[in-house]
């Protein structure tokens, strides 16, 4: 597929995408609009963390500090006044500055080492969040009043969704999206054939975690507050992990699966009071289950369940998403 | 200069229990390559089996370990024969498949203890929990003291063990060189069984002594979890002693921030994490073995 | 009139954990040669060719590549300037397909290449070694006679100017081995000047035109294939071994 067609392609699903979303609030009630705007909000964190951790094959379980990090950027912001939505390219970048931070010292690692390096940065970074009072210490920030627009962080957080689905389907399609996939099987082998691995996986990181802080301001913007324990936590950190493994890591059609099937699990959760407290079961048993029984997800139980339906092949098996 | 004593006492007897905490994670790292992330449940589960034992049948903690110590290591030979095994090998090194599986079983032993004991905080008071004793001018906590000897005791089988048993000596050699203790006829599947028995019983051996020193809920572990990972990137997972020394050097920085800094106790947590990471980057290699190598050349290689 | 080598190896050494790997190697390539590399196990070659092309970095001495110092450089820097090797045990990207693998060397070596014309470049180096037919075809699918020619068209693609060929002929038969030898021919008359690691000792002696013999990490010989094989050191080094180097 050459580039002009794929882009076109990509374009024209994602406006589709967008003018179904947005028609919602013409037919449902606020109630399950704010379920969408969860489950869109849940799109974008696992579709932007499989920039860096299904293509690149980078995981970090460290990304609520980048959520922690827009929110906190748009709160501040706007108790000095500044209109919230204008906030965000701010935000993006005080995420990108971050990934950077982090990324260059840990990029050397390798595989979990460099995990488990994000996963100390993340805890470090809460840790200090709670303790300076700018930040307003563990009681957290409010934002000023009069601010929410539910109508508009509704467009806001579906747009921002459909556009980092988007781009996922684009950079997929682009000799980036295989240069990260070479970087995610062998490194050495991609180094050897001229592909700056470094580079390219300091550059999705800071994609993903720009694209992470935008909905961490939109998450500040309609909840209108935030504390470290709510943006900077290690549950939110995992979660958004395991929502792309389950769903299928490194295609773009998995995080979003997995966001949908999280989202709604736990809303129903939520709802039966015997359950709530079982999340960590589930998202444990569903690890357990995915490493050992099917490592690439929903989309790989789709894909087995695809080639054993068909008895005639329509050509190669398209390979994840 | 009191104060500098009672600083590196402190130290040591911290460091016992951490040597205990760490050697868990690094017998499983040395012999699998496997970074286990579900060390942290099983340090929870062992003070919660503790804590079980001592409020149902008012057993003594230091004693329970004489039970909670075979149990768990039965429980590691099954976790290992259940699941590991199942995963795919990696030959190259750690894989991230084993990261997440680990992970997923501490999610759900954490869900197990909030379902079994609830979520409060629960602690062990026993008769000489408040007691302390005067150590050369410095005071010490009976159960830290307690604590200390329990880690020293299991330390010193421990190493008698992997010095001494047919299974102890296979375990040092395929940490040392997996190929050579491979191609010498070491069965992979027996000694890693064993392996992860150990270190799962050590991790809880360590739970339940840390059960008589703090409050814990089911979330506990994560911390520790994070000092383990340190002191075995800094020390080498080679030999009991060097976990030993890793422990004391993290011990130490931690009393010497506490006492001579005015950090707050929160921020020591930072510190253990940054260390980590600090340790990882400059040692991003075999982070493990840089020591183990250097040591390694001044002994010969039996 | 001598013309300036392309590449220039002076007295590099490395070691691995205690063990010396290479000890003082020093030689130079001419432009437009086939310079095979041969030694008993052990010896140093591939670690040789790792240093070459910033794999791993030499403990001391010093690489020249088109008169410029490289050693030191990150693999990915040198093969943008031309200089790229192939591995000994293959190391395919397993879940892309064979022309998804060699447009990441068409991409990201030095011939950068975009879109329309990568893709001409990766269907040409795909015709050059006889891999067109599998063109879509999963690289973990691919038989070890394939994979190798994999190897090689990966490389190529990166339109190197040098090209290191670690035993390529390792595990071939008689027939996929003369088949190589002349792929190897043709890519030299394209321009590119080839070393060749190789433990086939005869293929080697056939298509070299000079030669590098190393043992435990030392240079012991260098030059014309004839020479080189009839050095009593040569064959006192290969003494014992299966190969046999006859005069």
């Amino acid at each position: 597929m050459t580039a002009p067609r794929s882009l076109l392609r990509v374009l024209g699903s994602a406006a589709l995408a967008l003018a179904l979303l947005l028609s919602f609030p013409l037919v449902f009630d606020r109630g399950t609009l704010n379920d969408i705007w969860n489950l869109a909000f849940a799109v974008v964190l696992a579709s932007s963390w499989n920039l860096l951790g299904g293509f690149a094959g980078q995981v970090s379980i460290g990304y609520s500090a980048f959520i922690g990090i827009g929110a906190y950027t748009t709160a501040l912001l706007a108790l000095r006044g500044v209109d919230p939505y204008a906030t965000l390219p701010l935000a993006a970048a005080a995420g990108s500055l971050f990934s950077l931070i982090v990324g260059l010292p840990t990029f050397r690692l390798r595989g979990p080492y460099f995990t488990i390096a994000t996963i100390g940065v993340s805890e470090a970074v809460r840790v200090f969040a709670a303790g300076v009072s700018f930040t307003g210490g563990s009681s957290g920030l409010r934002m000023p009043a009069g601010s929410f627009d539910f109508g508009r962080n509704y467009t806001a957080m579906v747009l921002l969704a459909v556009v980092v689905v988007a781009l996922s389907a684009f950079i997929r399609a682009r000799p980036l999206g295989r240069a990260l996939s070479a970087i995610r099987q062998d490194i050495d082998a991609a180094e050897a054939l001229g592909v700056d691995s470094t580079k390219y996986k300091l550059g999705i990181h800071a994609l993903s975690a720009a694209l992470v802080a935008v909905a961490g301001s939109l998450f500040a913007i309609n909840f209108q507050y935030i504390s470290p324990g709510s943006v900077f936590d290690f549950r939110l950190s995992l979660t958004i992990v395991l929502m792309p493994i389950v769903g299928g890591l490194g295609t773009v059609a998995g995080p979003v699966l997995g966001a949908v099937l999280f989202g709604y699990l736990q809303i129903k959760m939520l709802s039966m009071p015997a359950l709530r407290d079982s999340y960590l079961f589930l998202y444990g048993a569903l690890l357990i289950a995915v490493t050992l029984f099917e490592p690439k997800g929903l989309v790989g139980l789709f894909d087995r369940a695809r080639r054993l339906a068909s008895r005639s092949m329509k050509g190669p098996v398209p390979h994840a998403g | 200069m009191r104060e500098l004593f009672a600083v590196l006492l402190n130290s040591l007897l911290a460091a016992g229990l951490y040597a205990t905490m760490s050697y868990g994670l690094a017998v499983i790292y040395g012999v699998m390559r496997i970074i286990n992330l579900a060390h942290a449940g099983i340090l929870m589960l062992g003070a919660y089996t503790t804590y079980a034992l001592f409020s149902r049948f008012g057993l003594d903690p230091f004693l329970s370990l004489l039970v909670v110590i075979p149990s768990f290591f039965g429980i590691g030979v099954l976790l290992y024969v259940t699941m590991i095994r199942r995963l795919p090998r990696s030959e190259t090194g750690a894989s991230i498949e084993s990261l997440l599986l680990l992970f997923g079983v501490w999610l759900v032993l954490q869900n197990l203890a909030y379902a079994i004991w609830g979520g409060d905080t629960q602690s062990i008071l026993t008769s000489y929990t408040m007691k302390s004793v005067s150590l050369w001018g410095v005071r010490v906590g009976v159960p830290t003291i307690a604590v200390f000897v329990a880690s020293g005791v299991s330390l010193v089988v421990l190493e008698t063990v992997l010095r001494w048993t047919d299974p102890g000596r296979a375990i040092r050699a395929v940490t040392q060189n997996r190929e050579a203790a491979r191609m010498s006829g070491v069965n992979a599947a027996r000694i890693s069984a064993i392996a992860f028995g150990i270190g799962t019983a050590f991790a809880a051996a360590a739970g339940s002594m840390l059960a008589t020193l703090f409050a814990f809920t089911p979330d506990f572990g994560r911390s520790f979890l994070l000092k383990s990972f340190c002191i075995i990137v800094l020390a080498g997972m080679e030999s009991v002693v060097g976990v030993a020394a890793g422990a004391f050097v993290l011990a130490l920085l931690e009393n010497v921030a506490g006492v001579y800094t005015s950090i707050p106790t929160s921020f020591q947590d930072a510190l253990s994490f940054t260390l980590l990471v600090v340790a990882l980057v400059m040692f991003p290699q075999g982070l493990l073995g840089v020591f183990s190598r250097l040591a390694m050349r001044r002994r010969r290689l039996t | 009139m001598p013309a300036e080598p392309i590449l220039a190896v002076r007295r590099i050494s490395k070691r691995y954990e205690g063990l010396v790997a290479l000890a003082g190697v020093e030689f130079e390539v001419a432009r437009g040669e086939i310079f095979g590399v041969i030694g008993p196990n052990g010896a140093g070659k591939t670690t040789l060719f790792s240093c070459l092309v910033g794999a791993t970095a030499p403990r001391s001495g010093r690489i020249y590549f088109r008169g410029e110092r490289i050693d030191g450089l990150p693999n990915h820097a040198i093969v943008q300037r031309g200089l790229v090797r192939t591995h000994q045990i293959v190391r395919p990207f397993r879940e892309m397909t064979v022309a998804e693998n060699v447009s990441i060397g068409a991409h990201f070596g030095s011939g950068k290449r975009r879109r329309k014309d990568a893709e001409e470049r990766v269907h040409e180096i795909l015709t050059r070694t006889a891999l067109s037919g599998r063109a879509g075809a999963l690289a973990g699918t691919l038989t070890i006679g394939e994979l190798k020619r994999l190897e090689i068209a990966r490389a190529l693609a990166t339109e190197p100017q040098v090209l290191c060929l670690d035993e390529v002929m390792g595990g071939l038969n008689p027939s996929e081995i003369v088949g190589a030898m002349s792929l190897i021919r043709a890519i030299r008359d394209s321009g590119v000047t080839v070393l060749m690691i190789e433990h086939h000792v005869h293929a080697v002696r056939g298509i070299s035109d000079r030669i590098l013999v190393l043992n435990f990490g030392r240079k012991i010989a260098e030059g014309k294939p004839a020479e080189v094989m009839r050095d009593p050191e040569v064959v006192k080094a290969y003494l014992g071994e299966e190969t046999t180097v006859g005069a």
